[in-house]
């Protein structure tokens, strides 16, 4: 009971935490100076009256909470309107463009967060000086090169001068990218942790019951490590979403990081907002998933 | 009975060496500090002129690193943008702190429901990653330098007050505060006399942390084209400007990235060194009385 | 030597050129029990953790030491020559059973891993060697402890479990590593008379790790006295207990004789009492939603007279601790009265004034908690004067004597509280609480931080300066004979109630609760 109680408030908190993203950004949106007919009023020459008659069509003329409600309650519909620009339904837009963000932010987070498992994981069990070095290297880099510079960098190498990969489109560089900086920014701590974890009293009985070594690894030292790496796992998603934007844009991806971007430079306030809302719901989707997770692992807290 | 012999522990800064790695961050940190400062007596030309006869050029003696698209001299833009890259993070790392360590600790400090309304606000926006964050804020208020610092400076205040309420708890429920208490001393005299001068290395360690982390976001939002404005270019917007023509004019953008990494990389040398020197992991803290178990706000002086 | 099951010679454990243990030579006989005795630091469980080839990483042994086992030589760097041992032929029970059991798995999960480790047969065949485990170290019901994960037991059943686990393969050697320190003294008790019965019944060898005297004199045939890393003397329990030839063995004796030599006592006068509490109630606020608050204080009434001492005896969890908060203000009752000095704190919300905390001061139980480390002890004991208002042109001399109060030189007020060792921190706490001259001292757990040595020296320079200046105190404790010794009165809690109360020398002697009677039962013999 207490444990079911426990993962419904988990829900709960999540599902507040998607509301109040998601009213943040609509409000961001409102706050914004120019809004879309302004910017067509400057690029395709609208009248005044053409302006007004379309912010009338658009609802723009009404106070800002009552425009809320009507988006909250559309949304709820899957309606999140129509681009402004494209003369699109918003939701086909993102229909098209979130398989390409998720094939590439599930790339990306498999590849970081296994690289990170993996590195930190052996560096403990052969208590390796070389793969502890290699670790420090991996997270400084990931804390001091921009995840675009490393983009850059790897077009300008691998693309133009050595001409081996199609500067666009391919999904090989910017996963290696995104994972790289994903795994740098959560190796340390994780190595930290094990460090910390193989010296834990319940694993020296556990090496004082004779058990080997495998043993002890998988049943005494990871359950111990598990919270946290799941903790770091959560982590890492907010680096994908950063990442996903700059990725889309240097590697061209049609994806909702360059949908997003190219909504916030046009003003496309219904792209934006739905895009922000997409993500906010999944973040907090996973890590609502990640809390229950750490829930049910620990007896503890039940 | 005479006393038993004193149990002196070396203290912590005797026989500190100076590793190679702090020593060439210092040097490199103080060199793009010094360059940006004196920025006007190191180049004659401005880093706004356009030289139209002079676009994308390699190094000459006119134009030392060479010039960029719109024919604008690389060298004098490196030694102006050092000057607004640093500018600019510092800005809002200064921010961060003010909001962060400053609310933090106001609302730590009048209580448990201000502890508990401040930090309930920033956990409903935890899950949106910083560089969405600011990105939203940009849209909100508006491009330009004066936002840009604000967006910055807000979106990493949450880390800043994380770092001030674990530092606040575990300082809150030690017995020197309890004793002070006890001495009839009030909220404030513990505050300033105990708690501050204890958390405050945690504190600047957290700037210090920032502090290349803006660098790095601030780059990004200039690539995703929300940066800085064209008339303060920081390297970030060096590179974003450059971006399109990386394969006719690839120093334009390998200069301004080797500067940034550079820099980016010292920082964090310098800030992970900071943290050795100002927040030590304190010794025989183990042995206070399990902190979690007690409630630090029931800890302080009512 | 044969017959020898285990033999040590010369054992030097080694960190960085530096030695841990210092010579150390002994041996142990099958089904003999040896102890080693030491205080914190003198190596003694660095030599248990040799034995069982559990050195920390970067600490070694010397070359020229040998660990011979059952005839053969041991090699504690050697891990797969080790391994096969443990846990088969040497088993080992540690001390804080709650941090040594694996909080993700059951205890019968556990117990189990060790016998699928031994080869012990199919899935039903070691449920039931699991069952019968349990019923050996005395479980009344044994499938429900197995399917149990470790926080839901008590800390005497976990130490069972411990105990279950070490004993699956009949070990021939049982080392036990303080495994009572972290315990009760009830359970502490249970636990010990529990190991000495499965020792008769499996015929075991035992090394016997601990701090406390009393203990290894109720188990051991040898004793090994440790300290700083040498063995200072070793010979048959009776002999070194009784007529102990080193000094360091003497004065760990003497700590515990010491305990039967009353203090003398201060002159209580019957005038009103300085601090009466009548009904006074607190309970902790629910950590979790949906979760009961705690009541940690449960309807307590006392009072203490001027000058005299009352001890609040409890065991972990009896709330006497949150008792001395609620008393200094740190947090305020649910219910109930406290008439401090003859004033009545309900009546002001549980806010002491400036002038009462004057005359009412508290030392806590962790000397390096009580002291900022980033204050000198002088900036440190400035801060009552300040505060309080007793500051004054010669408050450098007042300091300067207050520590000598506490034997400790003036030249300590130039230093951090890192300089100093426990004793000394706790020492420095004394004379602070004291710099106001208060007539109630309350005492929370002062000496249990401290090695048994150290922890005589500051009660008898505390009762010391009870007798000069003649403040009344309120003395919280665990333990039974300490409290006894310091106390006129003692008032024993349990689960937040006062169970009984009454003059600290009918109370030991004549227990009238069923509570009392088993602490006092629990109570360590006179040694040998």
């Amino acid at each position: 009971m207490d444990r079911l109680a426990s993962v419904l408030f988990a829900v709960l908190r999540g599902l507040v935490q998607a509301a109040c993203i998601v009213a943040l950004t609509f409000f961001l949106c409102r706050v914004m100076p120019g809004d879309v007919v302004d910017v067509l009023g400057l690029e395709g020459g609208l009248t005044a009256d053409q302006q007004v008659e379309m912010r009338r069509a658009l609802g723009l003329d009404q106070p800002l909470l009552s425009q809320f409600v009507t988006w909250v309650s559309h949304a709820l519909q899957g309606d999140f309107g129509r681009s402004l620009r494209f003369d699109q339904p918003v939701s086909d837009m993102l229909a098209n463009a979130l398989p390409v963000t998720l094939r590439f932010a599930f790339l990306s987070f498999a590849f970081g967060v296994g690289l990170a498992l993996l590195l930190a994981i052996a560096a403990t069990a052969f208590r390796s000086r070389w793969l502890d070095g290699l670790i420090d290297g991996i997270n400084i880099w990931s804390i001091a090169v921009p995840t675009f510079c490393a983009g850059f960098a790897a077009i300008l190498i691998f693309s133009i001068w050595l001409g081996w990969l199609p500067v666009i489109g391919g999904l090989l560089m910017p996963v290696i990218i995104i994972g790289l900086d994903n795994a740098g920014q959560i190796v340390k701590s994780l190595r930290e942790e094990l460090k910390e974890a193989v010296m834990l009293p319940h694993v020296r009985t556990a090496r004082a019951k004779g058990l080997s070594p495998w043993r002890i690894a998988i049943a005494h030292v990871l359950p111990a490590a598990a919270p946290i790496m799941l903790a770091l796992s959560g982590l890492a998603l907010g680096g994908l979403v950063a990442g996903s934007l700059t990725m889309e844009v240097l590697f061209a991806l049609p994806g909702i990081g360059s949908l997003t971007l190219n909504a916030i430079h046009g003003r496309d306030y219904p792209i934006i907002l739905a895009a922000v809302t997409v993500i906010a719901v999944a973040l907090v989707l996973i890590n609502t998933v990640i809390d229950i997770l750490h829930r049910l692992i620990d007896p503890r807290l039940a | 009975m005479s006393a038993p012999p004193i149990a002196v522990s070396a203290p912590r800064s005797a026989g500190r060496r100076w590793p190679v790695g702090v020593l060439l961050a210092t040097v490199a940190v103080a060199i793009v500090a010094l360059a940006g400062l004196v920025a006007p007596w190191l180049t004659a030309n401005s880093p706004l002129d356009q030289d139209l006869l002079a676009i994308n050029k390699g190094p000459s003696a006119d134009y030392w690193l060479g010039t960029d698209h719109l024919g604008r001299d690389i060298w004098a833009r490196l030694l102006y943008g050092a000057r607004f890259t640093f500018g600019i993070s510092i800005a809002g790392t200064a921010i961060a702190f003010a909001i962060g360590a400053g609310l933090g600790l106001f609302a730590l400090a009048l209580g448990r429901w201000s502890e508990a309304t401040l930090y309930a606000g920033i956990d409903l926006i935890r899950a949106l990653p910083g560089t969405l964050l600011a990105l939203l804020l940009i849209v909100g208020l508006g491009s330009g330098t004066g936002p840009l610092i604000v967006a910055l400076g807000i979106s990493f205040a949450p880390l800043v007050a994380y770092v001030a309420r674990a530092a606040f708890h575990r300082e809150a429920v030690r017995d020197y505060v309890h004793a002070a208490t006890s001495f009839s001393g009030g909220r404030i005299h513990v505050l300033v006399r105990h708690i501050l001068p204890n958390i405050v290395g945690a504190l600047v360690t957290q700037a210090a942390i920032i502090l290349p982390r803006c660098i790095v976001t601030e780059s990004v939002l200039s690539f995703l084209g929300v940066g800085s404005s064209p008339d303060a270019p920081t390297w970030g917007r060096m590179i974003a400007d450059s971006s399109r023509f990386i394969e006719r004019a690839p120093h334009a953008i390998v200069i301004p990235v080797l500067a940034l990494v550079v820099l980016t990389l010292s920082l964090s040398v310098l800030g992970n060194d900071l943290r050795r020197w100002l927040d030590p992991v304190r010794e025989n803290a183990g042995e206070a009385a399990e902190p979690a178990e007690i409630d630090p706000q029931l800890a302080m002086p009512r | 030597m044969i017959g020898k099951l285990l033999e040590i010679r010369d054992l030097d454990v080694i960190i960085h050129g530096r030695k841990l243990v210092d010579s150390i030579s002994f041996a142990l006989a099958p089904g003999e029990t040896v102890a080693l005795i030491g205080e914190s630091g003198s190596g003694k469980s660095m030599t248990a953790s040799a034995i069982m080839g559990l050195l920390p990483p970067g600490i070694t042994m010397a070359a020229r030491s040998a660990i011979v086992f059952d005839g053969k030589p041991l090699d504690p760097a050697d891990e797969t020559a080790m391994r096969p041992l443990r846990g088969r032929d040497i088993s080992v029970v540690f001390q804080d059973p709650m941090s040594c059991l694996n909080p993700f798995m059951t205890a019968g999960a556990q117990i189990d891993e060790a016998l699928r480790r031994l080869g012990h047969g199919d899935g039903t065949k070691r449920r039931a060697r699991i069952l019968e485990l349990l019923q050996l170290v005395e479980m009344s019901d044994p499938a429900t402890i197995a399917s149990r994960y470790p926080h839901e037991l008590s800390g005497g059943q976990q130490q069972r479990v411990m105990t279950a686990m070490a004993l699956a393969a009949e070990p021939k050697l049982l080392i036990a590593d303080e495994p009572t320190s972290a315990l009760d003294a009830t359970v502490q008790a249970e636990i010990l008379a529990l190991l000495r019965r499965l020792q008769d019944r499996l015929g075991n060898a035992m090394l016997f790790i601990t701090h406390d005297l009393a203990a290894a004199s109720q188990l051991a045939d040898q004793i090994v006295v440790m300290h700083k890393g040498r063995c200072v003397e070793q010979g048959p329990t009776a002999e070194v207990l009784l007529s102990p030839k080193d000094p360091y063995t003497r004065m760990l004796v003497s700590t515990r004789t010491m305990l039967a030599e009353l203090p003398a006592t201060a002159p209580r006068s019957s005038a009103e009492p300085l601090l009466a509490i009548s009904g006074l109630q607190y309970e902790y606020p629910a950590k979790r939603l949906f979760s009961k608050p705690f009541r940690a204080v449960d309807g307590i009434s006392i009072a203490i007279a001027p000058g005299e001492t009352l001890g609040i005896l409890g065991e972990s969890g009896s709330g006497k601790s949150t008792l001395a908060k609620l008393i200094i203000g740190l947090a305020r009752p649910g219910g109930g009265d406290i008439a401090l000095f003859g004033e009545s704190l309900a009546a002001r919300n549980f806010r002491l004034t400036p002038a009462m905390r004057k005359r009412c001061q508290i030392i806590f139980q962790n000397p390096y908690g009580a002291l900022n480390p980033r204050l000198t002890i002088e900036k440190a004991m400035r801060e009552p004067l300040e505060l309080l208002g007793l500051s004054g042109p010669d408050d450098r001399a007042k300091l300067g004597s207050a520590l000598a109060d506490v034997n400790l030189t003036p030249d300590y007020l130039g230093r951090y509280p890192h300089q100093l060792s426990g004793g000394q921190r706790q020492r420095v706490c004394i004379a602070r609480a004291l710099l106001s001259e208060p007539s109630l001292l309350i005492c929370d757990e002062i000496v249990s931080a401290l090695d048994a040595t150290v922890q005589m020296q500051v009660l008898r320079t505390l009762k010391a300066l009870q007798q000069k200046r003649g403040f009344a105190m309120l003395f919280i404790g665990h333990d039974i004979e300490i409290v006894r010794w310091v106390s006129d009165r003692i008032a024993v809690m349990h689960r937040g109630k006062v169970v009984e109360q009454g003059e600290a020398g009918a109370l030991v002697t004549h227990p009238v609760e069923a509570y009392t009677r088993k602490l006092v039962a629990a109570m360590p013999r006179p040694i040998a």
